[in-house]
């Protein structure tokens, strides 16, 4: 019961940031999503140890299990756009299938090779 | 009051029971509460002629907190970052080029295929975590309900030839195995890149946060370079 309260606690610590967030990005006219300035600033709190991790822990972690429920009703939105799906579906579906082959074959054999020399470095000392 | 809750309510009840399944399933891509989800919800409100405002009346509030639940994501990249520490900038360069190498074949793919610019600013952030991909869509002109979609799907698509690639190209650097998934294929890469050990799962997942943040800074520049 106590762990449940501190876990709701700590979600609404995590909504005030977000809060605290979207308004900084009001007032400085900021051209950043929320969710992106929220990372880091979170971040950067969690990195110079002005919050500790344990006051954001247990709720943080309940949000990211539960992160696909939050996006359910967004995907569902498609459902506004079927006459765009109908004209241009498959195209889209054909840029998600040739540019994930390609971002992954460049990128996986950029990261190989980058840190295959490495290994070889350290051997050779 | 039924018609008051029962976006919210009927989102989720399925959400529980598919997520269920799924896990009993060993996680299966295909069966991730994401994909099937929505495509239950879309075939309810179809049958029953129901608006999407009325689905959306109480499922909002739901959306309400997709943005803390992002904010949430610094958790593990604190967490991980500690473990990162001897090969930081080789790790940081190559996931800020794996970015980079998404966003321009994505780009240009779309180019090819003639797609108008608000149907490739949607696509744009294709490889990113859903969650942060529609907030960029929506700031570069997208649609954020299409990139939804089609970030789910790059996932799923992601994680069955990720595993491919991997093996052909003889992939065999864990790091380079996690860079490689985190950055292409976000939350669904990063699960198979756990099943090639702790490494490779950690770098996904700092992969797939980051290749996030580097987006939002460098999609404005290619979405010049489109309209162009």
């Amino acid at each position: 019961m106590k762990r449940t309260l501190i876990t709701i606690g700590q979600i609404f610590v995590l909504m005030l940031i977000s809060l605290c967030v979207n308004k900084i990005i009001h007032i400085f006219n900021l051209n950043i999503p929320g969710s992106i300035l929220g990372i880091i600033v979170v971040f950067l709190l969690l990195q110079f140890k002005i919050i500790p991790l344990k006051w954001i822990e247990s709720g943080g972690n309940f949000l990211l299990t539960h992160l696909m429920l939050f996006l359910i009703p967004s995907a569902v939105g498609i459902i506004q756009h079927g006459n765009i799906l109908r004209s241009d579906g498959l195209s889209l579906f054909a840029v998600i299938i040739f540019g994930s082959i390609i971002a992954m074959v460049v990128t996986g054999l950029f990261a190989e090779k980058f840190f295959e020399s490495k290994r070889k470095e350290q051997g050779s000392v | 009051m039924i018609k008051g809750v029962f976006g919210i309510l009927i989102t989720i009840l399925l959400y529980i029971g598919i997520r269920k399944a799924y896990r009993h399933f060993d996680n299966k891509p295909l069966l991730s509460p994401l994909f099937i989800t929505p495509i239950v919800l879309v075939a309810i409100l179809l049958w029953q002629g129901i608006p999407y405002e009325n689905y959306h009346l109480s499922a909002k509030y739901l959306t309400n907190i997709l943005q803390p639940a992002t904010i949430a994501l610094a958790i593990p990249l604190y967490k991980y970052f500690e473990l990162l520490k001897k090969n930081f900038a080789k790790i940081l360069i190559s996931i800020f080029f794996g970015t980079i190498v998404a966003i321009t074949s994505t780009a240009a793919i779309s180019g090819l295929f003639n797609l108008n610019g608000e149907m490739a600013n949607s696509m744009i952030p294709h490889s990113v975590t859903a969650s942060i991909a529609i907030d960029i869509s929506q700031s570069i002109g997208g649609i954020p309900a299409i990139t939804a979609v089609f970030v789910v799907l790059t996932g799923i698509i992601g994680s069955i030839i990720g595993p491919i690639i991997i093996k052909y190209l003889r992939i065999e650097n864990c790091i380079a195995r996690g860079v490689l998934l985190g950055t292409s294929a976000h939350a669904s890469g990063t699960s198979k890149a756990f099943e090639f050990g702790s490494i490779s799962g950690t770098i996904s997942s700092v992969s797939m946060i980051l290749t996030g943040i580097f987006t939002i800074f460098a999609a404005p520049i290619f979405v010049s370079l489109i309209s162009l």
